[in-house]
């Protein structure tokens, strides 16, 4: 079947992209790069959504990224000592416990992935349509509860952030 | 045989890796939130994954993924909002300068 | 073929608007001069700051290119005249355009310049405020169609043009639109005489004259999806209907172009407080009127 063979080697050109831009994100100095090469490991997540035909879900993917990364950049800017990378400073502890507990993280989920059953793949998707049709009802149907109170917990925390996050009453801003 | 799906948690479980990596190695606490943050990616793409190969009528496996994009926003706004009030008392938001913190 | 046919009409389009944008600021209207001015541009050296990152200088042009065109790609021009029809088209028109942030990010950060660096943080602080204001009016748009396809929703406008369903929702849409567009009033990632041209500022020749292209087709995508989310798309009397969405089209650009020119400048925490104060509230207002409507009004 053709159609699974594209499907195959895309998921794989994307899946290998947003590997090789995560470990960009640990390797270089620059801040900047670093959030931006973030961004771009979650746009080809978000591509990978498109290629398994969840279409709503990835283009959300793709849209809220881009936003959240832009903000960690200005954040990484903010908040550290060699933002442009030019000192080529070492930020990392602990780095061969790290090394091995990530190491031990995808070894245990690989061997999972390959020991577990999984039975037969489904072939038939919605089409896109039909599918955000689908989700709306679910949403505000059956899982509206839950929705609702991801909406609530938000905002709890947008306001709790900006609590925490505005100067103390008194104080000047600098 | 259902040879995309374990392309997909493969990938999902390597991304996974790098984040646990880069969390526990990196001492800025916006650096550790990047870690943080490919972890709930590789969580999305486990969830999208079981969705389309195992589940594709079922609409609450993709509810569960919009669930994860909100805690990962949350997690975003909490985070950062601990960072500026740490910043502004401390001057710094390195892990390793939170000598309070250690029991 | 309809590839083709968009592309010929997204390059007269960019050209109509150069001139339009020169007349604007100039006092005189020439279908010459964008030409010249390009061709000057491509002659000009292009010098690469010193100590530029030099990845993220080379890759903002493009990737704001990149961006428009995405955008463009959903916007249909006529019946059948659409790159991809997809299925959640307005969404993705917002999803492609949120790539403009990154790519001005990326202009800023990477020459290594103040001017350009302050230009593209300011961005980031406009986009706060623009954001939540593109997104609301397309819900409520979305809503009125009850489908995020782009076809259907100047197909469900066959009545009434959602300009006059919901007035307040395309008043905001086109405040952000020009917001995304960094058109003026709202131009402070280029601020002429201010920053000296911001993001623009360190960039010459060829890559300069990519960042102007993809300006213009970002402008283009903007008053195309304002054409089509409330002015009917494709709907109209008389003429064909790819004449009927071009000249809608050129009309909201030209008006995005000019309008904003004599106002003063907004600086980026004022845009915040009024985008967050009056602008969210404004838009649930609208979003809960066009709930009502659809329920009251039998269809």
């Amino acid at each position: 079947m053709s159609g699974s063979a594209a499907e195959t080697l895309f998921l794989v050109f994307f899946g290998a992209a947003a590997v090789w831009f995560g470990i960009v994100v640990f390797r270089t100095h620059s801040m900047v790069r670093s959030a931006i090469a973030l961004l771009f490991a979650q746009t080809a997540v978000g591509a990978m959504f498109l290629v398994m035909q969840a279409e709503f879900l990835g283009v959300l993917q793709i849209m809220m990224m881009a936003s959240e990364m832009s903000i960690m950049a200005i954040f990484m800017v903010m908040f550290m000592m060699d933002p442009g990378g030019l000192g080529a400073m070492e930020m990392t502890h602990q780095k061969r416990l790290s090394l091995k507990a990530g190491g031990a993280g995808f070894a245990f989920a690989l061997g999972v992935i390959l020991l577990g059953g999984w039975g037969p793949a489904a072939q038939e998707v919605p089409a896109a349509a039909a599918q955000t049709a689908a989700l709306g009802r679910e949403l505000l149907g059956r899982s509206m509860f839950v929705f609702e109170s991801a909406g609530l917990t938000i905002l709890t925390a947008m306001i709790a952030a900006t609590m925490v996050a505005i100067a103390p009453q008194g104080e000047k801003e600098g | 045989m259902t040879f995309e799906l374990v392309i997909v948690l493969a990938m999902a479980a390597a991304l996974f890796g790098i984040g646990i990596y880069g969390a526990l190695s990196q001492t800025n606490l916006v650096m550790i939130m990047m870690g943080v943050e490919l972890i709930l990616a590789a969580a999305l793409l486990n969830l999208v994954a079981f969705w389309r190969y195992l589940h594709p009528e079922t609409m609450a496996g993709q509810m569960f993924v919009l669930i994860v994009m909100t805690v990962m926003a949350v997690e975003m706004a909490v985070g950062f909002g601990i960072a500026v009030a740490r910043f502004r008392a401390r001057g710094s938001v390195e892990v390793e300068e939170a000598r309070e913190l250690r029991g | 073929m309809t590839v083709l046919a968009i592309i010929a009409a997204l390059l007269a389009g960019v050209w109509l608007l150069a001139a339009i944008e020169g007349w604007a600021a100039h006092g005189r209207f020439s279908l010459i001069r964008p030409l010249a001015a390009a061709l000057a541009l491509l002659g000009r050296e292009s010098i690469v700051p010193r100590k530029a990152d030099r990845l993220f200088f080379e890759v903002a042009p493009v990737l704001l290119l990149v961006a428009g065109l995405l955008a463009v790609a959903v916007i249909p021009l006529a019946p059948g005249l659409i790159v991809v029809d997809l299925a959640t088209g307005a969404l993705f028109v917002n999803a492609a355009l949120a790539y403009v942030l990154v790519a001005l990010i990326m202009a800023g950060w990477g020459p290594d310049g103040a001017y350009a660096m302050i230009g593209g943080w300011r961005f980031l602080g406009q986009f706060i405020g623009y954001s939540m204001l593109v997104v609301m009016p397309i819900t409520a748009v979305a809503m009125r169609a009850e489908s995020l396809s782009t076809v259907e929703i100047v197909a469900s406008q066959a009545d009434l043009w959602n300009i006059a369903y919901q007035p307040l929702g395309f008043v905001l849409f086109v405040i952000a639109a020009m917001a995304l567009a960094w058109l003026p009033p709202f131009d402070l990632p280029a601020a002429e005489g201010d920053l000296a041209g911001g993001i623009e500022a360190e960039y010459a020749g060829a890559r300069l004259l990519v960042l102007r292209l993809a300006r213009m087709v970002i402008v283009l995508a903007l008053a195309g999806a304002v054409t089509t989310f409330y002015l009917g798309g494709w709907l109209g009397p008389w003429l064909p209907s790819w004449a009927w969405s071009g000249l809608k089209t050129l009309a909201v650009a030209s008006a995005m172009l000019m309008l904003g020119r004599h106002l003063p400048r907004i600086r980026e925490a004022r845009f915040l407080e009024l985008c967050w104060k009056a602008g969210v509230p404004l838009a649930l207002v609208n979003i809960f009127l066009v709930g009502v409507i659809a329920l009251v009004v039998p269809t």
